[in-house]
């Protein structure tokens, strides 16, 4: 094929977005920003506590938006994946963790990154311990990550 | 719930003696009935004669009346009275009904009542806030420190206070104390004004709003072995979140061997289209397939330059341009161009001058404008212009 006027254009798309994180989501980060704490909404009916909260039960879709309850700031990783890809929207360096934490007193998994270790070290099971970030950071990396207990 | 925005039924009638003004009511004699529905609803009987007026309760019966007026339900009620909800609206909705004399309602009620406003909060005094100092004093951020100032408020709701803090603890007493390090003294609303956060304190000082007598380091560290002060009853505003960010997403177009032919006649400043060898259409830009005859088009013809428009398109909508993700200039027009030498309706689409948008027409001659350094992009050809 006669590839002398074959051309390569470079290009660049930027677009401006917002993103609102919700009545529910503000409260939960707001929480871990002021006083290091992490909430969950519990469904009393079904006896779930769901991290992330949600307002509405998964199960019996009954409104739980007022029914926040305190979580652990520790958990059990129930699995993880190691990313190991470099990318422009990855937040760590590869290789990193990113794992499922279920926390104590919580009955669904928050999925955050597990930081402080040896990708080979993890193991499902391992107890973890939530890591503050230090300034106000708004949004989920308000937990700057999780590190083995 | 029978409360709404703010208020309820009966608070409006209860304030009707306190809004009368009896001098507008002079030669007036009137009967207006009130009937609200729902909870927190009931009837009530406005009379006003000769610069006198009573409101009353009534259970039963409103007898008879000048004007009646109707309202569904308290909200509809208080809405209406408040001017949160159109009257108009709230008539034609059937929530709001009137009997007997409108205009009397409109024109003469207004006139003989001032309007009724909700009751705000007690003002917060100067006093008030002094006497909550020692509740909101920090001995974590006051620790090793002995300081003892005064305060002289002048005027409403003010008086003399000293605060004394010394071993982790904070007192407020009443009175100036001749051994005070400094004091300040202002007007009882200065010092509201500066402790609510309506007033700038250094403002404050330079005005002269305020005068410091006495150690002025200590003054200006008053405020550091405090909590702010929150009024009782400000309201508790919800903090939402959200996440302001600019995705950017780098791209790489190929244009392969057709385009790449048309972007290699831009840079010699052609336009290049090719010909379906089967209907001997001109296709510009170039495509690999006449769609028409779905073959294979290899024959370039230069078109143009220049041409008419044959119709336009004046954008006012401000895309991204996909190259920079910069925000378009807008209007911007794409017309779409016959150039000469172009088979029928094989018209090729491109934006026209800016400058050139007000005399724009079908059938304007154009030519292109070139960039001064041409490479094979898109950059190449700038916009048509308009031949005069």
């Amino acid at each position: 094929m006669d590839l002398k006027d074959c051309f390569v254009v470079e290009a660049k798309m930027a677009l401006p977005n917002q993103f609102f994180v919700g009545r529910i989501g503000s409260r939960w980060i707001i929480a871990m920003r002021d006083q290091k704490k992490i909430m969950g909404l519990r469904c009393e009916k079904c006896g779930v506590t769901y991290v992330p909260p949600r307002e509405q039960c998964h199960r019996c879709w009954s409104w739980i938006a007022d029914n926040w309850v305190e979580v652990g700031t520790t958990g059990e990783l129930v699995n993880y994946t190691v990313v190991r890809y470099n990318d422009k929207h990855t937040p760590k360096k590869a290789p990193y963790v990113l794992g499922q934490i279920r926390l104590a007193g919580a009955d669904t998994p928050l999925t955050h990154i597990v930081g402080d270790v040896d990708p080979a070290d993890v193991y499902p099971g391992m107890k973890v311990q939530a890591v503050f970030a230090d300034g106000p950071v708004n949004t989920l990396m308000q937990i700057d990550h999780f590190r083995p207990l | 719930m029978s409360r709404y925005y703010g208020t309820t039924v009966d608070d409006i009638f209860d304030t009707m003696p306190e809004r009368f003004q009896p001098q507008e009511a002079k030669d007036v004699d009137v009967v207006v009935g009130y009937e609200c529905g729902g909870e927190g609803g009931g009837k009530w009987r406005l009379k006003v004669r000769e610069g006198a007026m009573a409101v009353e309760k009534v259970e039963g019966d409103l007898g008879p009346c000048t004007a009646t007026v109707f309202a569904a339900d308290a909200e509809t009620f208080i809405g209406v009275t408040l001017n949160k909800i159109a009257a108009l609206d709230a008539l034609t909705s059937g929530k709001l009904r009137i009997t007997g004399d409108a205009s009397l309602l409109m024109n003469l009620l207004p006139r003989i009542f001032k309007p009724y406003r909700v009751p705000g909060p007690a003002p917060v005094t100067a006093r008030d806030i002094v006497a909550g100092m020692a509740d909101r004093f920090r001995p974590d951020k006051a620790a090793g420190v002995s300081l003892k100032f005064a305060y002289d408020l002048t005027g409403e709701g003010g008086g003399r206070f000293t605060v004394a803090i010394a071993d982790g603890r904070c007192r407020v007493t009443e009175g100036l104390e001749k051994d005070a390090a400094v004091k300040m003294t202002m007007e009882a609303s200065t010092f509201v004004g500066l402790m609510t956060g309506t007033m700038d304190a250094t403002a404050a000082f330079t005005s002269g709003k305020v005068r410091i007598d006495g150690d002025m380091g200590a003054a200006a560290a008053t405020g550091r072995y405090f909590d702010r002060y929150v009024p009782p009853d400000a309201p508790r505003v919800e903090e939402l979140l959200s996440l302001k960010k600019v995705t950017s997403i780098d791209q790489r177009f190929a244009t392969g061997p057709v385009m790449g032919k048309w972007f290699a006649g831009l840079r010699e400043r052609k336009l290049l289209a090719n010909v379906c060898p089967v209907c001997r259409r001109t296709m510009i830009h170039p495509r690999e397939v006449c769609a028409s005859c779905h073959v294979r088009a290899g024959e370039y013809v230069e078109l143009g330059p220049e041409g008419y428009v044959t119709n336009y398109d004046l954008v006012y909508y401000a895309s991204p341009d996909p190259l920079t993700g910069a925000v378009r200039d807008t209007p911007y027009a794409c017309a779409w161009i016959m150039l000469d030498g172009a088979s029928p309706e094989e018209a090729f689409a491109f934006e026209i001058k800016k400058e050139d948008l007000p005399r724009l027409k079908i059938g304007s001659r154009v030519r292109p404008v070139w960039a001064e350094k041409t490479v094979g992009s898109f950059r190449d050809l700038l916009y048509f212009e308009i031949i005069d």
